[in-house]
Order: C-alpha cells, then sequence, then structure tokens
C-alpha cells in the first residue's frame, strides 16, 4: 500500500530573515470541528466523555487537557484540536458517544491552515490586519477570537504568554495571503513602536 | 463609522465586522400560504421595504465573531444604535416606541386577528 501524502498549503512558503518575529506553518494539528447545542446537556455530557474536557460555553474562550483543545467558535460551534494522526480515532470516538444526539462532528483538518506566530511583535503585527486591539484585557492566554484580518476571514489563538505565541487559522485558500501579509508587516523596520516607551516625537 | 456590539457573543466591532442583513421583520408570504400568493404579496415581499428617515429595524450578522443574527434599532440618519434584541424576538416595548410610525403601524397590523402573524 502507498502512504498518502499530506501536503500543507504552505509547503512552499518559508519565513525570510529579518522578521520581527517568528512564523511558521503548523503542520500536525489537526481539526474536529463540533456544532451542537449547549442547552442540551446529553450533548455537553457526551462530548465531555468523548474529549475527557467540558466544552467551554464562554465566548472567546478555549479549554485544553493535552494534547487536545476545544477552541469556542459560536454559542453551538467548537474548533477541536488534536494531533493530525489522532484525528480519525477522536472522531470515531466522538461518533460513537453522540450517536442519537442532534449534533455534527466533522473532519476539517485540510479546510485551513494554523500560522504560529512567537514573540513579543506578534500582539503589534497582527493590530496591522485587524479592528482589534489585542493590548487590551480579554486577550490572555487562552482567548480564542475570530475576526476579519488582512480583508479575510481569520481566527486567532493565544496559545501561551511572555513570550507570545499566537495560532493565526485561516481558511486554506487564503493561506498565502495571510503569510504574505505578516511577512510584509513583520519585517524589522516596520515596528509601529506601539507598544514600546519610546518617547513621542517632538511636535514642530 | 458604525460601532456595533454583538448582542449573542459580546464582541464590539465596526462595521465590516459585522453584515448588514437589510430591513428585518419581513414576513414571507409563501411559507404561510404557498398555493394562494396574490402578485401583490409576493411584490410587497420581495421588493417594498419601509426604507425610514429615522429609527428602523434592521437584521445584521456577527460575521467576523459568531457568526450569528441579531436584530438591532438604528438611526438610518445619525447612525446611531439604540439597542438589540434577539433575531426571533419582536423589538422590546422601549425600542418600538422609539422608531419610526412606520413600524409601529407594522406590528399594529401584525396584532388584528385578520392579519397573518409575522415571522421574523
Ligand atoms: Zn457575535
Amino acid at each position: 500500500m502507498s502512504e498518502a501524502l499530506i501536503i500543507t498549503p504552505l509547503y512552499d512558503r518559508e519565513a525570510p530573515g529579518g522578521l520581527a518575529i517568528i512564523m511558521t506553518e503548523v503542520v500536525d494539528l489537526g481539526m474536529i470541528d463540533l456544532r451542537g447545542l449547549p442547552k442540551d446537556k446529553k450533548f455537553m455530557d457526551a462530548a465531555k466523555a468523548a474529549l475527557g474536557i467540558a466544552l467551554p460555553t464562554a465566548p472567546r474562550t478555549s479549554a485544553g487537557m493535552g494534547d487536545i483543545v476545544c477552541l469556542w467558535m459560536s454559542p453551538d460551534q467548537w474548533l477541536i484540536t488534536c494531533p493530525r494522526k489522532a484525528v480519525g480515532g477522536l472522531l470515531a470516538k466522538l461518533n460513537a458517544s453522540l450517536e442519537g444526539i442532534f449534533s455534527l462532528a466533522v473532519d476539517m483538518s485540510d479546510a485551513r491552515t494554523i500560522i504560529r506566530l512567537e514573540g513579543d511583535r506578534v500582539r503589534e503585527t497582527l493590530m496591522k490586519g485587524s479592528s482589534i486591539d489585542f493590548t487590551q484585557s480579554g486577550y490572555e492566554a487562552g482567548t480564542v477570537r475570530r475576526m476579519l484580518f488582512g480583508e479575510i476571514a481569520a481566527m486567532v489563538h493565544v496559545v501561551s504568554e511572555k513570550p507570545d505565541v499566537f495560532h493565526l487559522m485561516v481558511f486554506r485558500s487564503y493561506a498565502h495571503h495571510a503569510w504574505d501579509w505578516i511577512e510584509a508587516t513583520a519585517m524589522k523596520g516596520s515596528e509601529v513602536e506601539f507598544l514600546s516607551s519610546a518617547e513621542a516625537p517632538p511636535v514642530v | 463609522m458604525l460601532v456595533i456590539t454583538c448582542p449573542v457573543c459580546g464582541v464590539e466591532g465596526e462595521e465590516a465586522d459585522f453584515h448588514c442583513g437589510g430591513e428585518g421583520h419581513i414576513a414571507r408570504p409563501a411559507t404561510e400560504n404557498p398555493d394562494g400568493i396574490s402578485d401583490d404579496a409576493q411584490r410587497d415581499y420581495m421588493f417594498m421595504r419601509k426604507n425610514p428617515k429615522g429609527v428602523h429595524f434592521e437584521r445584521w450578522r456577527c460575521d467576523r465573531g459568531c457568526g450569528k443574527w441579531f436584530h438591532a434599532c438604528r438611526d438610518t440618519v445619525s447612525m446611531q444604535i439604540f439597542g438589540y434584541y434577539g433575531i426571533t424576538q419582536r423589538p422590546p416595548a422601549a425600542l418600538l416606541k422609539k422608531a419610526d410610525p412606520l413600524w409601529q403601524a407594522h406590528f399594529e397590523a401584525a396584532k388584528k386577528p385578520s392579519a397573518k402573524k409575522a415571522k421574523s
């Protein structure tokens, strides 16, 4: 038997030198789209039984344990990330657990790509492409935010802080657009110094 | 610029983060009566809008947030938003009082037993 070959959307891209952040494509994460009603106790219990974690119900939050992370997308939608090779098993477990319950679980691993952004300049870089102030409170580790980024639909997951690690998720067909946008806006020398304590230039 | 707050997920964003779905509370006559739609009723449903100069009820979608639809009460002149309510709900009394008289007439007519119940 021949092995299935996974070609990720950004296999042909590598971050150039001279960036203020570290950017890489995440190639080993799979994604499952899960829908169901949070008011349905049976659904919530069945999802918890399969995932080992209770689905987060507060907007823009996530819950994670080990390899499995549940990202809140909507009051009735979650994106589950897990190692790509574990998707099949987890999906089977979910579907078995959700049998007969009004819900939907689908492997969406190839619908989106995840770009990992790391460094002190990540928030500033993302702010160049969106209307969101990532320096506000409310964007701590674990936060999930769907947004308009660089004119496309995107979602950001604050994986950790100090140093900042963000996952930017965009649809596969927009992968190059998002990558090129970040490459251009994260160039050293293009910092807006918004987050620095540098003094304002004199007014003349 | 319009700054909108999603009543479903609480996210605040500018106009481009949302999507306007046009006038709210438009009942589709064919839903109630698929066989006996008059041309006039279908025309009104398709094309006739209140389009008031003043306080209006619209449908909006939290396009880049939770993806849910909701109703907003907006002044079409000043762009001020007075409030939000659920996509399956009628406007709260306080907002209806503020709204253009066309809207009060709309919900008065919907109340009459002869009128088909307007579904949003
Ligand atoms: Zn929302």
